[in-house]
């Protein structure tokens, strides 16, 4: 079985004592600033695209959104890459502030359980940041691991597959379409209330309400359930980067596990050309139809006529994982764990509502806030409720109520905190993540550039540019290079 | 770097540490950590109902 490569990107939400959005660019910046960690800053932006549309065009302008435009009136800001002040950390990871957010994104990765790490690696990062900052400001900051501000504001969470270019658009639409909307049930991260459309108390989603068209290469407004930026990262006569923005940002390390196995699952049928298929009529209507039904029932009208719900849907993947892909190897044994964990959460979404809400998002926030109002009286309509909401993705654990669940045992353990603190500082795959890790700390002197897929190193005066196969193991020799000279050798010698 | 995850995640506290045994009598229990079912509903009652009204953000991606 092929392997996926895959990385997740979270925006965090941040709070300023005393400040509002108009200066959340600048504080962003500051917070990333902030960070204590060893880094390179030299990002590389030569090769990124994000006009570029998987369907074979290039878009003139990205859309942005107009209440954002008027935060930014008479406001002279520096140059772009003072702004965002990227860091490139000794895990490979960015570190950086994406349109006011601090933004970690992960180091690629192969398995499932290291993308997790990574991810969970990047709450400390950003939390460490944060603090260092308030101490040097005096302010007080929260940081939400959210995607929404429960006003009309969206900032993403977004995951990133290498797929091969020979895919396509079409394919890879037809593929992963009908599970960006069914998986919410077993990943969602809840939210209360709606930005759009008709009120609703809870629902499992807290981007559904910000979708408007089935696809496109938007992602800060008019947002797509399936983004067609086409970014690469890499060679792109061979690959495609499979660019999902349609998912929530997880407290709980299993959702995160399962939204990136789901896709996975998708990428991997189509790959052998048995991928069930689903044709969704109207994907931002299916998706808040998912989103709004906490049953698990909601509808998802297909072309034709006819009609599913995301149960059909998600056995479908599931069965004909099965079916394709025996066990056997460490990387389908890992996506057949999560197929065997889906399956016992779909019985248990019916069967067990306690055992559900203990290992996904949305359901242990509902179990908190119905806690709550039976304890203290109330309904839904309580204002109080948004708070709980905001205060469940608090990155503090002395605050946070995703924290107190956590210690009560209400909800699934997280890994042990040495396995997250070793993905802080480094990598554990011989991935072209590792590659990158290794060029930040051993090849300081030497190290012009860095971007996804290259490095740039100076050797003998003059800088070379190497791009880092994303399919490749770099071998254990690149740890031992002396200088940037056989850095460079190593790197161009790796098959 | 060394890495302390404790120190990493939580504020430092402007108090400084007292043990029992100390002159001004025993330290209070530690009530900034989660001890149990009743912290969280203790963190629930302590925040801020307009909360929600004031957090407000940029449009991300």
């Amino acid at each position: 079985m092929p392997r996926v490569l895959a990385g997740i990107e979270t925006e965090y939400g941040l709070a300023v004592e005393g400040r509002g959005p108009e200066d959340q660019v600048e504080d962003a910046t500051a917070v990333v600033k902030a960070s204590p960690r060893e880094a390179f800053t030299g990002w590389d932006t030569r090769f990124e695209s994000p006009r570029s549309d998987l369907r074979g065009f290039r878009l003139d302008r990205l859309a942005f959104d107009p209440e954002d435009a008027r935060y930014d009136t008479g406001r002279a800001r520096g140059p772009e890459a003072e702004v965002r002040a990227d860091r490139v950390l000794t895990n490979g990871a960015r570190f950086y502030n994406d349109h006011g957010h601090p933004e970690y994104a992960t180091p690629e990765c192969w398995s499932l359980h290291e993308l997790v790490l990574h991810d969970l690696a990047g709450e400390l990062v950003v939390r460490e940041a944060a603090l260092a900052f308030e101490r040097a400001s005096g302010r007080r900051v929260t940081v939400l691991k959210n995607n929404s501000d429960g006003h009309g504001a969206s900032y993403g969470t977004h995951e990133s597959y290498l797929a091969p270019r020979g895919l396509g658009f079409e394919r890879l639409y037809r593929a992963v379409m009908p599970l960006l909307i069914a998986r919410t049930v077993l990943c969602g991260a809840g939210k209360v209330g709606s930005e759009t459309g008709d009120p609703c108390p809870l629902q499992m989603s807290q981007r559904a309400d910000f979708f408007a068209e089935p696809a496109n290469a938007e992602t800060l407004y008019r947002r797509p359930v399936f983004n067609t930026r086409d970014e690469p990262h890499a060679d792109p006569g061979e690959w495609i980067r499979l660019h999902v923005i349609a998912g929530d940002a997880n407290m709980d390390p299993g959702c995160t596990r399962r939204k990136v196995a789901l896709v996975k699952l998708a990428l991997l049928l189509e790959s052998v050309g048995q991928s069930p298929v689903w044709r969704v009529a109207d994907p931002p209507r299916a998706a808040r139809s998912v989103s709004r039904d906490l049953s698990g029932n909601g509808r998802i009208d297909l072309e034709g006529g006819s009609w599913t719900e995301p149960r059909p849907v998600l056995e479908s993947y599931l069965d004909a994982f099965e079916r394709a892909f025996p066990a056997g190897e460490p990387d389908t044994d890992e996506l057949l764990g999560t197929v065997e964990e889906c399956r016992r959460l779909l019985e248990d979404l019916v069967s067990s509502p306690t055992a559900f809400a203990r290992q996904v998002d949305w359901a242990a926030k509902r179990a908190m806030i119905e806690g709550f109002l039976e304890e203290e009286g109330g309904d839904w309509r309580d204002p109080r409720l948004k708070a709980f909401d905001l205060a469940y993705h608090d990155l503090d654990p002395d605050n946070g109520l995703y924290w107190a669940l956590l210690e009560a045992g209400a909800v699934a353990p997280r890994p042990a905190d040495e396995e997250i603190q070793a993905r802080v500082e480094g990598v554990f795959e011989r991935s072209r993540a590792w590659a990158r890790s290794l060029a930040v700390r051993g090849q300081k002197s030497g190290l012009k550039g860095v971007s996804w897929g290259t490095l740039t190193l100076e050797e003998g005066g003059r800088e070379t540019t190497v791009p880092l196969a994303p399919d490749r193991e770099y071998p254990d020799s690149l740890a031992h290079a002396a200088e940037p000279g056989e850095f460079l050798r190593l790197l161009r010698d790796t098959k | 770097m060394t890495w302390n995850a404790d120190r990493t995640l939580r504020r430092e506290s402007s108090e400084p540490e007292r043990r029992l045994g100390d002159d001004e009598g025993p330290s209070k229990p530690d009530i900034g950590r989660p001890d149990g079912p009743n912290e969280l509903l203790r963190r629930m009652k302590r925040i801020d109902p307009d909360q929600a009204k004031k957090y407000r953000q940029r449009s991300g991606e």
